[in-house]
């Protein structure tokens, strides 16, 4: 076997010192070192949005936010586990809206909050895929929802967004209502609808 | 006794609200006077007084108008700070609502100092009856006989009153500058200093409203009577807010230096009926807490501290026994969380995940991870923000796991442990 | 032990070409010889159950045949609630049946292990299959779907999915899912291995997520109540053996609650974390079995214990993200693998489960890149099919890109080493077109059900089902009435479940299901400690 010799890493998780290999994760490293982790674990491939930690590097001021399963462990590094609740939202039907030129008031009374955006960045920053998510409100809140859900492609719904916006805005769920907006009332593809058609028709069968 | 409450600040003759009359008959335009004979010296003299920042900084006033006297800008601004807005702290309304003419006397003092030109009173929108009481009172001076004196001697000043934005975190230094420039109140980075780069980039100075209140005095009676009014080593006056589970609160001048059980038991009569003292968190929730075993302490920004507390702002909130120090704490935390600004994510997404953290054990709710996490978070957080809001949030935490660290652990859900 | 390549020797032996032709590949003994399913001593006979004396994995078997985690004397002073549908899973086959059954006015709960969507449908990458292309129709996709499973299917299962598969697509729109279109406005579509038209449909290589979101935000909109963190322990029966809700663990409080329910539609999904035959997972952390020891104890028959799909690209290094799948999208958009001496070994478009046995036999017979550690793999030649469709990964595979900066390894320049990756559970919970099993009261939708996909699962046939027959239990446990809704709740079975076992002379000091891996410590966590069964055999 073609063996490599280990660099073991130090740092802090949850308060706890850990000693691991650097190509671990921050969620493995705890593993590793034989401590128990449950909540805040999910997919562990970055697309499910649950194990959001704080990070604060060597002998860095900044602190930053990102997802436990796609941060590796380095030498000094401190990390918290975020295990906050999802925080209630806003409720609302695609269904009750009738057509495209009712979104935009639909939107205001869904997200009230969006137009008092005070532009400090806070939601981009914290974003642990990099998204414009100011720019995204800003564009719902304009009732350009084609272009802002455009924007939100990478949005696990990590709420990380959520927790750093002062005015409250849910700005993670603005980008996945103006998504699911621009499907519910635009997506029309004429491939499906002539198979839909033609199935209604009765004009297709499956012979077991 | 010799009467030492209320000897300046809040003396009857400085508590004329806007009647000029008053303020001129008692001890009125001497301070400035004194000054506007040798501008030149009034640095120093606020250097050999040892006026402190009364804002809660305890910093040395003359380095910083030392700093804006230096630059050689036309252009420079002095912000009078009155956005007082941390639970406990009401002393800048008072002095703001009864004493206007001390306020702007001591600014302009501060002005002359330093060769500013534009004095800006920032003052909290919800505190109305300032805003009016210093209307009338910036109008009764600008007709007054002793401004006049001073424009005739080369006085050059336009005076403003702006209302702050009413976020608590409008108070800090470069948010202020970012409100007096019409934007919302973001705290800046540390660099560059206001003192060199403020309001529309002109150097600014910005002093509390308590800190300017001492100029004219300290003008008008000299530098040794000004350090005799302390205690000990401390100099001067300080108002003390004192509130919570006492028979009188209330603002109280004091000579600096009182020691905490002075101010609770001989001038604020003491606990409440059947109420025994648990705690008192000094200076708003933004600093941290004092025991009983503090009783004893002198009330200065160097003896506090050595207490591992702080002064700050100088309020004092006294909680009895039975109070919950994680359901305060928890309230404090709730505070800072919403008033954050939103910049910083280590700021406004810790502090969201403490209150979350506090909530839960408070309510019972919580396991041994929770607190384990929230003692995590004491080390983790501090100096991740621009400005200090994360810090004073970290340390009521950190003061209160320091001192009531088992009440934490019985409020803990024991099926959980 | 073979030795393999080493990875900076296959480095070098690799070289980006656009075309290489496909060399001869012999395709005989290749399962039996090289796929897992057929590892000697990998399956044993169930000795109790419904399905006694049938095959199953030995790691399934041991939680089949383990002894409940709780007793009657667990359930006294339990908080009990009350609803009409319960669903336990928070994944994309639980979502529907939700979405679905509120919509008639049912009470809805979700009670789900983790967070609603914390599942393997937010990791989907592929895409769904349905045939909506002109040269394409439902019976080449039903044709398709048996032809790959390679073993007897549930044909009316089948039949039934792909008639409603534009049916589905049509349902997901509606709730807000954006596909991949084309200038026209049209559904693009590809082709999956072992496929006769190109018929997935997709959005980039975020199928899943995007699935997920909509259908999580819908249920988070809408009056279906959750319940995070409430992994499932028990069903609750009536005195006929009928189901009648669950009891539930509460991770919060580590309290058990009591559901009453109407009916119980079970969408737990699979089996990927028991890591069975020691291999790394593509799935999601949660993904333990749950649902099938709970429908077996409660006496539904199982079918096709023995069958796992091993993904064949299942990325083998760096390790810290060893088991990450990379969708078959990159080899249905004509992407090469490649063995440590830079040549092609097998059709790529083949089923995975030879693609799969392929890899293997590359690397069992030294023709594998070693990267240390004991990790193996091949290539797959990411560059060659950026150098024949410039553009192609930054506009498809934003995902692959990240997972490419994540390893510091830039795809379109570097090929990546894959080895495959338990990714699927084949059979499960037999059910009726309704999602209904053989015991009242309870529905299976989704990886916890068998029956559609034999012995190999075609892609895009996942997502398909779970909104398929999601949707079907969701409509059909409406409008079932129990004769005596919410009067008996016991767990009177596990009464027979104990007496099976002594009498078989099993071993009662395992507990199931085992909720989460072992390497996550759940039964030695002292912030569950009100929760722990199995500290003496952990």
């Amino acid at each position: 076997m073609n063996q490599t010799t280990e660099t073991l890493i130090n740092a802090t998780i949850n308060g706890k010192a850990i000693s691991a290999p650097e190509y671990l994760s921050v969620i493995q490293a705890l593993w590793h070192a034989g401590y128990p982790r449950i909540k805040s674990v999910g997919c562990l491939e970055g697309v499910c949005g649950t194990c959001r930690v704080l990070v604060r590097r060597q002998n860095s001021q900044n602190i930053t936010t990102e997802l436990g399963c796609q941060v590796l462990i380095e030498e000094g590094m401190q990390v918290n586990f975020l295990a906050f609740p999802t925080p209630a939202q806003q409720h609302y039907k695609l269904e009750d809206i009738r057509n495209s030129w009712e979104v935009q008031n639909n939107f205001h009374t869904i997200f009230p909050e969006a137009e008092n955006c005070r532009h400090c960045g806070g939601c981009n920053t914290t974003c642990p895929k990099g998204i414009n998510v100011e720019k995204g409100v800003i564009l719902a809140a304009k009732g350009r929802f084609r272009e802002a859900g455009d924007l939100f492609t990478e949005c696990v719904l990590c709420d990380l967004c959520q927790s750093a916006c002062p005015e409250n805005i849910a700005p993670n769920h603005v980008g996945i209502f103006s998504r699911r907006v621009t499907a519910h009332l635009h997506t029309r593809p004429s491939n499906l609808i002539n198979r839909l058609e033609r199935l209604r028709k009765g004009e297709l069968k499956v012979v077991i | 006794m010799e009467n030492v409450l209320n000897q300046v600040l809040l003396h009857k003759n400085s508590r004329v609200g806007a009647d000029y009359i008053l303020w001129k008959n008692s001890w009125g335009g001497q301070g400035l006077k004194n000054a506007m004979e040798r501008p030149a010296d009034i640095v120093s003299m606020i250097r050999d007084a040892g006026l402190l920042g009364l804002g809660g900084s305890g910093f040395p006033t003359h380095i910083k108008w030392q700093a804006i006297a230096d630059q050689t800008n036309t252009e420079k601004y002095l912000i009078c700070n009155g956005n007082e807005d941390e639970p406990g702290t009401f002393k800048d309304r008072v002095l703001l609502e009864e004493t206007p003419f001390q306020v702007i006397e001591g600014a302009t003092i501060a002005a002359l100092a330093c060769g500013i030109n534009n004095v800006v009173f920032y003052i909290n929108p919800n505190l109305k009856t300032c805003h009016e009481v210093m209307q009338s009172a910036l109008a009764k001076w600008l007709a007054s006989e002793i401004y006049h004196n001073a424009l005739q001697q080369g006085l050059n000043l336009k005076y403003t009153i702006v209302a702050s934005s009413g976020h608590y975190i409008a108070g800090e230094e470069t948010a202020a500058i970012e409100s007096v420039e019409g934007k919302f109140p973001f705290p800046r980075g540390k660099e560059p200093r206001p003192t060199s780069s403020g309001v529309n980039g002109h150097p600014t100075l910005i002093n509390n409203i308590e800190t300017l209140c001492n100029v004219p005095h300290i003008l008008r009676n000299g530098v040794q009577w000004y350090r005799d009014l302390g205690i000990g080593e401390a100099n001067g006056t300080k108002i003390y807010c004192l509130s919570g589970d006492v028979l009188s609160p209330g603002v109280y001048e004091l000579p600096m230096g009182t020691p905490l059980t002075e101010l609770i038991f001989n001038y604020g009569q003491g606990m409440l009926v059947g109420k025994e003292l648990k705690a008192v968190f000094t200076g708003g929730p933004s600093n941290t807490i004092l025991t009983e075993k503090d009783l004893d302490v002198n009330l200065d920004f160097k003896s506090v501290s050595e207490r591992r507390s702080a002064l700050g702002t100088g309020a004092m909130i006294v909680v009895s026994r039975g109070t919950g120090i994680v359901k305060r704490v928890a309230q404090y935390v709730d505070f800072f969380a919403a008033e954050s600004c939103g910049q910083c994510p280590a700021c406004k997404t810790g502090t969201y995940y403490m209150s979350q953290l506090l909530g839960e054990i408070d309510t019972g709710k919580g396991s041994k991870a929770d607190l384990d996490s929230l003692v995590d978070l004491c080390k983790i957080l501090p100096g991740g923000g621009r400005c200090h809001l994360l810090d004073g949030a970290v340390k009521v935490v950190d003061s209160s796991l320091y001192h009531f660290l088992d009440e934490y652990k019985e409020s803990l859900n024991d099926d959980l442990n | 032990m073979t030795n393999n390549i080493s990875y900076q020797e296959a480095l070098a032996n690799y070289k980006a070409v656009a075309e290489r032709p496909l060399p001869e590949v012999n395709y005989e003994g290749l399962l039996e010889k090289y796929h897992p399913d057929y590892f000697k001593d990998a399956c044993v006979q169930l000795k109790i159950g419904p399905n006694k004396g049938d095959i199953c994995h030995i790691q399934l078997a041991e939680m089949l045949q383990a002894d409940a985690r709780i007793d009657e004397a667990d359930l006294a002073g339990a908080q009990v609630i009350e609803t009409d549908i319960l669903i336990i899973g928070g994944g994309g086959a639980g979502c529907a049946a939700a979405l679905t059954a509120a919509e008639t006015g049912a009470r809805v709960l979700i009670a789900t292990k983790l967070r609603l969507g914390d599942s393997n449908t937010v990791m989907a990458e592929g895409g769904v299959q349905v045939s909506i292309e002109k040269d394409d129709t439902p019976q080449q996709h039903y044709d398709d779907t048996l032809r790959s499973a390679d073993r007897s299917v549930d044909k009316t299962l089948v039949a039934e999915m792909v008639m409603s598969a534009p049916d589905v697509i049509r349902w997901l729109i509606q709730q807000g899912m954006q596909f991949d279109l084309d200038e026209y406005g049209d559904l693009l579509t590809r082709k999956a291995g072992g496929t006769t038209a190109p018929r997935v449909v997709y959005f980039r290589d975020y199928t899943g997520l995007e699935m997920m979101r909509v259908l999580k935000e819908a249920v988070r909109s809408s009056e279906i109540e959750v319940l995070d963190y409430v992994p499932t322990v028990e069903l609750l029966s009536d005195e006929d053996g009928h189901c009648t809700g669950a009891v539930l663990s509460s991770l919060e409080d580590n309290r058990y609650k009591l559901v009453k329910a109407k009916s119980v539609i079970i969408a737990t999904g699979g089996i990927g974390r028991l890591h069975l035959n020691g291999f790394p997972t593509s799935n999601h952390f949660g993904a333990t079995g749950d649902g099938l020891v709970l429908a077996y104890r409660l006496g539904a028959k199982l079918r096709d214990l023995d069958s796992f799909q091993y993904h064949p690209s299942g990325l083998a290094y760096p390790q810290h993200l060893s088991g990450t799948l990379i969708t078959e999208g990159v080899r249905s958009a004509g992407a090469y693998l490649l063995n440590a001496q830079g040549e092609r070994f097998v059709d790529e478009l083949q089923s995975r489960d030879k693609v799969a046995a392929a890899i293997m036999r590359e690397c069992a017979e030294g023709r594998g890149v070693d990267a240390g550690n004991g990790i193996k793999g091949i290539w797959i030649d990411t560059p060659g099919l950026e150098l024949k469709n410039p553009g192609i990964f930054n506009a498809r595979f934003p995902k692959l890109i990240k997972i490419g900066k994540k390893s510091s390894i830039d795809p379109r320049k570097q090929p990546l080493l894959i080895y495959p990756t338990l990714h699927y559970q084949n059979g499960g919970v037999i059910i009726n077109k309704h999602g209904q099993t053989n015991i009242p009261g309870l529905y299976c939708v989704g990886e916890v059900s068998g029956g559609i996909h034999g012995r190999n699962r075609l892609m895009g046939n996942s997502l398909l089902e779970i909104i398929s027959f999601g949707r079907r239990a969701g409509i059909h446990a409406a409008k079932y009435s129990p004769r005596k809704p919410f009067r008996k709740v016991t767990i009177e079975h596990l009464s027979r479940l104990r007496r099976e076992l002594m009498l078989a002379d099993m071993p009662m000091d395992p507990k199931g299901p085992i909720l989460f891996p072992a390497y996550a410590k759940f039964e030695t966590d002292s912030d569950y400690s009100g929760l722990h069964k199995n500290i003496k055999s952990k």
